[in-house]
């Protein structure tokens, strides 16, 4: 019943693919690159976050002050009607007194940030349900789908932390919210609610506490990837020229259209739609200690846990979270298959040559030393839990020296011969 | 070699082996009980596991033995079920990587073809013109 469902979505998803090769081509179709656009977003939020960081101030008093230094928007001068104030030109003439000089493009370098997250996690979403809905999660791939929860677990994690770091109202309600989510927990709840912040209060340490949860989370990301990576040979990590672009034109036009900006009751009297709460690509005024906010903005990519803590309390929330986590954990090990035709190697035919192991695609075939004396050094050995019964080290090894037991070189020339004889 | 250009020939050739990955076209449901294809019984054909697990020795046993062409099919590029088989088959075909063919195989009658489960009618027409393409060699 399973293994139909998971046909059935392999039979969509190749249908799907195949219909979006109509439009870029097979070459360029970016779902055949879904490894590696995660990776390749990720270098726009370093990049980007590295500038932001040259402005970012981590404490109470500046944090919030500091990052609408890099991104506000010129406030322009409106006489007593409340209307613009125009030069000679007609242009609106910028309040100089009460306008935050703010970083040339800031707004749009932290429209990066932003949107170059949205796309990470977008990103990794593609990945991970195109490689559950082809059936390329199981068995042997174990390894890479288990280092992937903790992947998309940490995404999750420097994103959040990311929203903290402006300090704004909503940052402020998070941090509640998440402290009483930690709360949750026996044991170990009201320690971890106090090691968010540094202390049993919001403290001034918190906020270095938090840039620190973000930095080194997304320095962690690289270490996971290396895990990742780590059973997969010649691993796809750069998308095709066009996906590329692609993808460098959606974070570029979405970030100039949309650019990251605090939302101050001055930008709301400015920019009335601003108020709004699907403007939940902004951030919100100061955070005031003590004062929560009575709605909040959400951002389907990374707020969904408070969502869930809002809709279903704070029970509901670790219900569901946990949850789902179990269930992408246990994923690759159920159902098992058969697994009968792992590669063998014919020691006395192995001359050490590394073809196989070279080849393998999941890093199954390790080349050992041979005992001294012997005519050859190496021979090659296959790690069984790794082997995924693809035969390509067969294909690779010139000397017949590795097999599939039930699928033999000599049993598939047999074949070829035998369909030349009924060919004739 | 690789997927010839249309040729307009009669003359047809007599016997095609043709290696094909159970993952990539639905093989299974395109051959009859003596592994012919359904739509081409001129070609026969060895399923295996993944294109990855050809080796070019194989393709020259079957054209020394008599076939007039050979080729092997894949799953698409970029979407092997085992990551890089087709890869793999590939640039071994191309001379790229390890083993090669032999100099001396005629490498205009070895083929390659590289398709989804969704592919079928697509692969019938390739391989139609690779046939065409191979029977016009002298």
């Amino acid at each position: 019943m399973y293994k139909k469902f998971l046909q059935l979505t392999k039979n969509l998803t190749v249908s799907l693919e195949k219909g979006v090769n109509f439009l870029t081509t097979h070459e360029h179709n970016p779902l055949y690159f879904h490894g590696a656009l995660p990776l390749y977003t990720f270098w726009f939020l370093i990049f980007s976050g590295i500038m932001l960081w040259m402005y970012y101030i981590p404490t109470l008093e500046r944090a919030w002050s500091s990052v609408n230094y890099i991104t506000s928007l010129p406030v322009f001068l409106k006489d007593a009607a409340g209307h613009l104030v125009l030069d000679k030109n007609g242009a609106p003439i910028v309040d100089a007194v009460n306008s935050a000089t703010g970083i040339p493009y800031g707004a749009v370098v932290r429209g990066i940030h932003r949107w170059g997250a949205a796309a990470m996690m977008i990103t990794t979403l593609l990945h991970m349900f195109r490689v559950y809905f082809t059936d390329r999660h199981r068995s042997w791939r174990w390894l890479p789908w288990i280092s992937g929860v903790f992947l998309l677990l940490f995404v999750l994690f420097v994103g959040i932390t990311g929203y903290l770091l402006v300090w704004d109202a909503r940052a402020y309600r998070m941090v509640v919210e998440t402290q009483d989510w930690l709360r949750a927990m026996p044991l170990i709840g009201n320690w971890s609610a106090e090691f968010l912040v540094g202390g049993t209060g919001i403290n001034d340490y918190t906020l270095t506490r938090f840039f620190f949860f973000h930095i080194g989370g997304a320095t962690l990301l690289f270490v996971l990837v290396w895990v990742h990576f780590i059973r997969l040979h010649d691993p796809v990590v750069t998308p095709s020229r066009a996906t590329n672009f692609l993808t460098l034109g959606f974070i570029l036009v979405a970030a100039g259209a949309l650019p990251a900006i605090n939302i101050t009751e001055q930008l709301i009297q400015q920019f009335p739609s601003l108020a709004s709460d699907r403007a939940y690509i902004g951030s919100d005024s100061p955070a005031q200690i003590g004062v929560l906010v009575e709605t909040m903005r959400y951002d389907a990519w990374y707020l969904f846990p408070y969502y869930l803590i809002n809709k279903a309390g704070v029970g509901g929330a670790w219900a569901i979270l946990g949850a789902s986590t179990l269930l992408l954990m246990v994923a690759p090990f159920y159902p098992k298959d058969r697994r009968d035709n792992l590669a063998a190697v014919i020691e006395a035919k192995c001359t050490g040559c590394t073809f196989c192991s070279l080849d393998c695609p999941f890093e199954a075939i390790t080349m050992q030393e041979r005992a001294p004396g012997s005519k050859f050094k190496l021979i090659a050995v296959v790690q069984e839990a790794r082997c995924s019964e693809c035969g390509v080290c067969v294909g690779a090894c010139p000397f017949q020296a590795i097999e599939l037991p039930n699928t033999h070189s000599k049993t598939i020339e047999a074949e070829v011969l035998d369909l030349l004889k009924t060919g004739a | 070699m690789s997927e010839a250009n249309v040729n307009t020939g009669e003359k047809k050739p007599r016997v095609i082996i043709g290696f094909v990955c159970e993952r990539s076209i639905p093989i299974t449901e395109m051959i009859d009980a003596q592994k012919a294809l359904v739509d081409d019984p001129e070609t026969k054909i060895v399923i295996l596991p993944c294109s990855g697990m050809v080796k070019p020795t194989q393709m020259e046993l079957a054209l020394t033995k008599g076939a007039d062409a050979t080729f092997v099919c894949g799953c698409a590029i970029g979407d092997c079920h085992y990551r890089t088989g087709n890869i793999m088959i590939r640039e071994r075909l191309e001379g790229e990587r390890n083993p090669k063919l032999r100099k001396a195989t005629d490498k205009r009658r070895v083929g390659m073809f590289f398709y989804t489960m969704k592919d079928r009618r697509t692969f019938l027409d390739a391989l139609a013109q690779f046939k065409a393409a191979v029977s016009d060699i002298q």
